[in-house]
């Protein structure tokens, strides 16, 4: 049987319990290829059934919730099958099992939640702000986890009061702090007007970027590496 | 705004410092811009495959020291520029808001005198702290003669300050740096540790370092073998409680009769990085690793070399061998070593399981068995394997970084 969910954690929660005795269950959120002859089931969230399972799930693993909300931001194609293994495993062994690496399902969880921690990691890193001319400061970004609120804590505890968006154009929204809120909005495109110094701040920037690097030690392979090409598209040193 | 030019100058001038690190301070955000991030953030890669976290920039280049191998000295014919610090203080600020950097790197050439300099970089610094209200990560360099009140006041602003030591003895220092003593870059440093310590032991408001103190030692302008350069690396972690020593091989930028005219391989390098990583977080001494000749092996990473020479102790039962043991079989780091102890828990794990694990077992294989299971080669047959592919001419192209495994290994040299 597929069991078609919404990508919320209730209605995954939902289709857990539901799928549970079923040994051939698919878990999926996004289109499929549907071979002939299987069944499908459209899985709407039930809360009720949710804040069970939410509560047993608990009571094996404290921090498993916290698995759950990383997991479902996944980019990956196969994460629906990695989190129905996760948490059957969970429920499985009864106990933590985060470490057991050499159980397949546990490693790999374990290898699709390290996937997201570096990218968020890297775009604490590799966000790159614009200065508009009212002051706030605007970051076009396209990570391959839907991640951009998780950078609110980060970059309201450096700037301070400033205002800023950071605004995931693929997934067409927005983690915003206005200046004394911080709030996640639906966002296609923005009209962004720049500050008078900001095109010469970018220029000084990627002047500092090609006079400290020592050409006579290239190691592109190493950049591409650390800094993979597919960040390069909002990095104004890399355009 | 500080122009194109000039800090292309100031810039060109800071780059071959090594360290750009900005881990190590919590500091927080007090009502300003910026916080410390104790892990550390790149922000970019350049070309040569290093990390961008501070601005590295000189206050100024115009020095009046005659350091042989610097391209600043005071008779090089170079173009030379003096930033003011509001200049830098102003790239900072933009730069950091705008999230390209984490930090400032602050050094200086020796302008009109020591004092002077030490003077521009306190300027500079508690400007950013107090009134460009600054709280992101700055390291600043230590000027070797500066009237030690100033060194200390400075040392309250910054998280980190270094003075690089640069030539590992004092015999290289005079012929190549002769306006510098050893004891003009140990003195310092020896009481900013003891200033640091008196103010945790104190526990006082506000900051002292929190970041530590580093140095750097320049590889391949002199004669120093490996084992007394990482001799005094471990007495500096020791002695002087250093958070951290880079090495920088030397590429010859002046021509002197007294330098070598090619530039020390990286290789070398290399496998100066990947010794401290063994000093630093493995337990290893300085005398351990060294060969009999007093240097380390090209042909093979310092870990492999010293199993080598100590096959009587291997090959380790992977299920029960202590931390401590798991951390010298080579191909084994601290990541795999951490998976080790934590799977076994569940139960014995085999050779297969530990390649489900990532554990990278082309040399690991040799000095381990997995319940009871040993599928390595006997001792000549693995020397053989793991020089080969990894053996090149000593010098100046290597291919190091061509896998996964020793990407990271190249810029941190975990082993
Ligand atoms: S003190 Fe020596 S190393 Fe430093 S800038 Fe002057 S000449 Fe160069």
């Amino acid at each position: 049987m597929i069991y078609f969910y919404d990508g919320s954690k209730e209605s995954f929660l939902t289709a857990f319990v539901l799928s549970y005795g079923d040994g051939d269950a698919t878990l999926t959120s996004r289109d499929c290829q549907l071979s002939l002859g299987q069944e499908t089931v459209f899985v709407k969230a039930d809360p009720a059934r949710a804040a069970k399972a939410e509560a047993r799930l608990n009571a094996i693993d404290s921090h498993c919730m916290r698995d759950l909300d990383l997991l479902l931001r996944s980019g990956e194609k196969q994460r629906d099958g990695v989190l129905l293994r996760y948490f059957r495993c969970l429920a499985a062994y009864g106990r933590p099992v985060r470490d057991m690496y050499q159980v397949d399902a546990a490693r790999e969880a374990d290898r699709a939640l390290r996937k997201i921690g570096t990218e968020i990691h890297r775009m604490k890193g590799f966000v790159r702000f614009m200065e508009c001319a009212s002051g706030a400061l605007y970051a076009p970004v396209s990570p391959d986890n839907d991640i951009c609120d998780l950078l609110l804590p980060h970059f309201r505890g450096r700037l301070g009061s400033i205002p800023f968006v950071i605004h995931d154009v693929s997934r067409r929204k927005a983690a915003v702090f206005d200046g004394e809120h911080s709030f996640v909005a639906p966002l296609g495109g923005a009209e962004i007007v720049l500050s008078a110094d900001e095109e010469n701040w970018r220029d000084l920037w990627k002047r500092y970027y090609a006079s400290v690097n020592i050409p006579s030690r290239e190691r592109l392979k190493q950049m591409r590496g650390y800094m993979p090409v597919r960040y390069w598209r909002f990095m104004p040193e890399k355009r | 705004m500080i122009s194109e030019e000039k800090l292309h100058i100031l810039v060109n001038g800071a780059k071959f410092d090594v360290s750009c690190s900005s881990s190590g301070s919590k500091r927080k955000n007090g009502g300003g811009i910026g916080n410390g991030f104790a892990e550390g953030c790149c922000h970019s890669f350049t070309p040569d495959g290093r990390c961008v976290s501070l601005l590295k920039i000189l206050m100024s280049n115009d020095c009046i020291y005659h350091c042989k191998y610097c391209v600043n000295r005071a008779d090089a014919d170079v173009p030379r520029a003096t930033a003011t610090p509001e200049e830098i203080c102003e790239l900072v600020m933009a730069f950091y808001k705008r999230n390209y950097i984490e930090g400032l790197f602050l050094s200086s050439a020796v302008c009109r005198t020591p004092d002077y300099t030490m003077e521009q970089l306190l300027r500079t610094v508690k400007l950013l702290r107090t009134e460009y209200k600054f709280f992101g990560y700055i390291h600043v360099k230590g000027i070797p003669y500066a009237d030690g009140a100033l060194v200390r006041e400075t040392a309250r602003y910054a998280d980190r300050m270094s003075y690089n030591i640069e030539l590992p003895s004092e015999q290289s220092l005079k012929l190549l740096a002769p306006q510098k003593t050893r004891e003009s870059l140990l003195a310092p440093m020896r009481s900013l540790a003891l200033q640091s310590s008196q103010f945790k032991a104190e526990k006082r408001k506000g900051h002292f370092l929190p970041a530590g103190q580093t140095t750097q030692l320049i590889v391949g302008a002199s004669p120093e073998p490996d084992g007394q350069i990482l001799r005094l690396t471990q007495a500096l972690y020791r002695k002087n409680g250093l958070k951290r020593v880079y090495y920088s091989s030397y590429v010859p930028v002046v021509h002197d009769a007294l330098l070598p005219d090619r530039p020390a391989g990286e290789l070398r390098e290399h496998r100066l990085y990947q010794a401290d990583w063994l000093l630093r977080f493995y337990g290893f001494t300085a005398e351990e690793i060294v060969n009999d000749d007093g240097n380390l092996s090209y042909d093979l990473d310092p870990k492999c070399a010293w199993a080598l020479n100590h096959m009587q102790y291997f090959p380790v039962e992977v299920n029960r061998a202590p931390l401590e043991t798991l951390l010298r079989v080579p191909g084994i780091g601290a990541r795999s070593a951490y998976k080790i102890m934590q799977a076994r828990r569940f139960g014995a794990l085999t050779f297969e399981d530990l390649g489900k694990m990532h554990v990278v077992l082309k040399r690991a294989r040799h000095f381990i068995t997995a319940n009871g299971k040993f599928y390595g080669a006997n001792e000549t047959a693995v020397r053989g394997l793991l020089t080969a592919g990894e053996r090149n001419d000593g010098a100046v192209q290597l291919n190091l970084f061509s896998d996964a495994e020793t990407a990271h290994s190249a810029l941190t040299g975990e082993l």
